[in-house]
């Protein structure tokens, strides 16, 4: 099986790629323009913003950047597209023979480039209604090249993807559409325009099985383009031609040939490469490290930090605690701190977290509770309460009750308390 | 005879003198056809009239096609925004072939005709902005060159029409033909007022990517060079008028020289498939639903609503559509598009090496005004053709300006000189030499002081 990729993400603008419309439009048609709009007399301008975020895209894909990049019309018919054509790239892209690296293998991708989003179409049952808003924002499309084999390069890629957009500024949670080319046997079929991840696994998943039973039973797979009915669960044919699409492309005349600048576009952290550094430089489980940074920059700066003054294994429940807390955003002097109480075998409750976090250093001392001191609180009500002592094994309330007690006066982690208690009692038994 | 747009700006106009002059206009209009709408509104200032693809502001600007019918611009094209803001008043919009397709001024619906003489043709395409710069004594036009739509009319119009260096006037507000080629230019009745427009609206424009501010140069020539191409096959009564002409200039010491020039005549091929090429991307977004022409029956698939909305185009904009469409399909493209494309590049290196040496000099067009059952007689190839002369400096973005250097039967003649990029002053100076001592005819004077 061999499957490509073309994936496109909205790039972090605060205006479109050639006006000055917002990107973050509510009310259906109100961020537009004559430009966005296509008007006879509009003219485009680029947004150098949307440039520089793409070309920061496609150098964190390992692409070749050339010295300029220029773009192309793209010529067709549909009603979302204003001036029935789209302003796209093709050679003169912003990047192009790049990769990703999943460790075992890598993807490589085609091209990446930048172009303008159409209008939505919102599709009621006898109409459908066009909102402009989304005209002309920018996005990057990134092409693979059909290397992705297994399910499992599928949903790797297309995390590693996510992790890299993501260290590139782009915002992984806006919705994701990307065209699934996929073969069995000798033919191409294209399922167009799946949105998100899962849709594209059920997606990927259905056209498998469709193609494998054509192939079993000595069918031929038709080169064509379908689409993906997300309540169906299944891809339908759009019934379209089956020649090359003919999209007449021309220079577009009303843009410049831009400098890349490629000396000076910023790199970009590769999550999972550097997940896989640490791991190997301080013996820390590859996967639970990348869990914690693939999408989290402050999480990896942290960890990179602490492992500079800490123990791995302190650094790595530190940045737990901090993910439960939704406290990432400490200083590295909070963290810093934070490390020397944990290596010092406190333990920090939500108020010192809080104290940390705010840089209070009086009040991070004050909560910070020391596991003496906790055990110290077990040891006095598990003497003083034979009462509750003698019902914990048929009653869970007294336990839970005696884990209360410790916990009210100290606000640390309930499970540490339940820990230590069962320790105690153990001997009780 | 002299008194140009700074006497008409310090001068007082009398009482009424506005309300005058839209009076007659319109009576003019009824019988000339230039302008498709006429600001009675205007109150002061300089008149000024656009070309029809040229958008006005709360104006309906249609480029003189069915297909924009009721379009009314929500904005003003850049040129427009700087006279409005310097002392010119907007009188009116002037007709044209339709998108700018023609040589002649007849593709569009009740066409213009000639001022001079009602059974010729006022060339095109900017057709009506000629002929409103012919009836006009206090006027300027803003009009638009892709392959030339200034010079030509200018020529049977017996105007001066000067089209700039490519990028130095903003496109932004003009309704696309090629983009790579289209240059907004200026139609008046003497180079010093031509040229007083052009430094009022030249320069950069956040609105337009391809303009530039660029030191726009005065370096005379003394070497007058023939294009011996280019003047090959042209009317008799055209050439003896050209080498009267060039004895006058002579006499004024210029030295006189014959050059040829490599793939000369590739330029009007190469020229018709790049405009084409971008013409036909141009006008794929006149769908009939967003403006101009409106199709209402959405019952329709998108497919059908799109094939009855572009129905409306005239035949010449549906052979261009055609054409560039095929021009540029991925089974030919290199040998036409992108062939085209070379041509070009090559063609400017080669004017541009001449250019140094003198200005190129040649009739404006090869024939002398025809009648208009004439002009609606000629095959497209044959009216492509007459853009022999007028195309290599379009297709090259070279500034060019025809100015008046005749009369034959009564009709007016053109004299076309082109210089190097970026050296437009040099013009106005040849030009506003040339007119001390050959005086421009006119037969209507609307709004003489």
């Amino acid at each position: 099986m061999r499957i490509g990729l073309e994936v496109h993400v909205a790039l972090p603008t605060k205006t479109k790629l050639f006006c000055g419309c917002s990107t973050e439009g509510d009310e259906p048609n109100t961020a537009i323009c004559p430009t966005c709009l296509g008007f006879p007399g509009s003219k485009p301008m680029l947004n150098e913003d949307a440039l520089s975020a793409s070309l920061r895209v496609a150098k964190a894909l390992h692409c070749q950047i050339n010295e300029i990049t220029y773009f192309l019309r793209k010529v067709y018919f549909y009603p979302d597209l204003p001036k029935s054509y789209q302003i796209t790239q093709l050679e003169g892209a912003v990047g192009h023979d790049g990769y990703v690296d999943l460790g075992r293998k890598r993807i490589r991708i085609r091209r990446v480039q930048l172009e303008e989003d159409p209008a939505k179409i919102i599709r009621e049952e006898e109409y459908s209604l066009l909102d402009f808003n989304r005209s002309g924002i920018p996005l990057d499309e990134i092409v693979t090249e059909p290397d992705i084999e297994t399910e499992d390069d599928l949903r790797e890629f297309v995390s590693e993807l996510r992790s890299i957009l993501y260290y590139a500024g782009v915002d992984i949670d806006k919705e994701m559409k990307v065209d699934l080319n996929i073969s069995l046997g000798n033919e191409r079929v294209e399922v167009k325009n799946v949105t998100g991840i899962k849709n594209l696994i059920d997606a990927e998943r259905f056209e498998v099985k469709r193609q494998s039973n054509l192939i079993a039973s000595g069918q031929m797979i038709a080169k064509e383009t379908r689409s993906y009915n997300s309540e169906m669960l299944s891809t339908v044919s759009s019934r379209e031609k089956e020649s090359d699409e003919e999209y007449g492309f021309i220079y577009e005349p009303d843009l410049s040939a831009y400098p890349t600048l490629k000396d000076s576009i910023p790199d970009t952290v590769i999550a999972s490469s550097a997940a896989r550094q640490l791991s190997s430089k301080y013996g820390i489980n590859e996967v639970t490290l990348k869990e914690l940074v693939m999408f989290d920059r402050n999480a990896l700066r942290l960890i990179q930090h602490g492992l500079r003054c800490s123990k791995a294994g302190t650094v790595i429940n530190a940045i737990e605690l901090l993910k439960r807390h939704n406290g990432i955003m400490i200083s590295d002097k909070g963290f810093e701190k934070m490390l020397s109480y944990m290596d010092n075998g406190m333990l920090l409750n939500e108020d010192a977290i809080k104290a940390l976090l705010e840089d209070r250093d009086i009040g991070a001392e004050k909560n910070a509770v020391s596991a003496e001191e906790i055990d110290n609180a077990i040891r006095d009500i598990v003497s003083s309460r034979q009462d509750l002592v003698n019902e914990y094994k048929s009653n869970s309330k007294a336990f839970n009750f005696i884990v209360g007690m410790v916990l009210k006066k100290y606000k640390v982690s309930p499970k540490y308390i339940s820990e230590r208690l069962a320790e105690f009692l153990k001997d009780k038994a | 005879m002299k008194a140009g747009i700074r006497e008409f700006l310090a001068e007082e106009r009398p009482e009424g003198y506005y309300e005058k002059l839209i009076r007659d206009l319109e009576e003019a209009n009824e019988k000339l056809r230039m302008f498709s709408v006429i600001n009675r509104e205007l109150k002061s200032g300089m008149p000024f009239s656009v070309k029809d693809n040229i958008c006005v502001k709360d104006v309906e600007s249609t480029a003189s096609s069915q297909m924009l019918s009721g379009y009314i611009p929500p904005f003003n094209a850049t040129v427009v925004e700087k006279l409005d803001k310097n002392g010119f008043g907007f009188i009116g919009k002037t007709k044209m072939d339709e998108f700018g397709f023609g040589t002649l001024g007849v593709n569009c619906i009740e066409h213009p005709l000639n001022p001079f003489d009602e059974r010729y043709v006022t060339g095109g395409s900017s057709a009506g902005s000629a002929a409103a710069t012919a009836v006009l004594r206090h006027h300027v036009s803003i009009a638009e060159s892709t392959g030339g739509s200034i010079a030509c009319p200018s020529a049977f119009c017996g105007v001066v029409g000067f089209t700039p260096t490519y990028g130095l006037v903003s496109r932004y507000g003009l309704i696309d033909y090629a983009n790579s080629l289209d240059k907004i230019g200026i139609m008046a009745r003497s180079a010093s007022d031509a040229r007083y427009v052009f430094e009022m609206i030249k320069g950069s424009d956040k609105y337009d990517t391809t303009c530039v501010d660029h030191e726009v140069t005065t370096e005379g020539r003394r070497k007058l060079i023939i294009i011996d191409q280019l003047i090959k096959g042209v009317d008799e009564r055209i050439a003896s008028s050209f080498d009267k002409t060039m004895c006058k200039l002579g006499n004024l010491g210029y030295a006189i020289e014959h050059r040829s020039v490599p793939f000369i005549e590739k330029a009007i091929p190469a020229y018709y498939i790049v405009s084409m090429a971008e013409a036909s991307t141009n006008l794929a977004k006149y769908t009939g639903f967003k403006y101009g022409l409106k199709v209402n029956d959405f019952s329709k698939n998108y497919n059908d609503f799109f094939t009855e909305a572009r129905g409306n185009f005239g035949a010449e904009a549906k052979r261009r559509i055609v054409i560039g469409t095929f021009v540029r399909s991925s089974s030919v493209k290199s040998r036409y598009y992108e062939k085209a494309l070379r041509i070009r590049r090559m063609l400017i290196d080669s004017l541009n090496s001449i250019l140094k040496e003198g200005f190129i000099i040649s009739p404006t067009m090869p024939i002398v005004t025809p009648k208009v059952d004439e002009a609606e007689a000629l095959s497209p190839l044959e009216e492509y053709g007459m853009d022999s002369i007028t195309v290599p400096p379009n297709f090259a973005g070279l500034p060019h300006v025809s100015f008046p250097s005749d009369y034959i039967g009564g009709m007016p003649v053109g004299t076309q000189l082109v210089t190097s990029h970026f050296n437009d002053m040099a013009l106005f100076d040849f030009v506003g030499r040339w007119e001390e001592d050959f005086e421009y005819r006119f037969k209507y004077n609307v709004g003489a002081l």
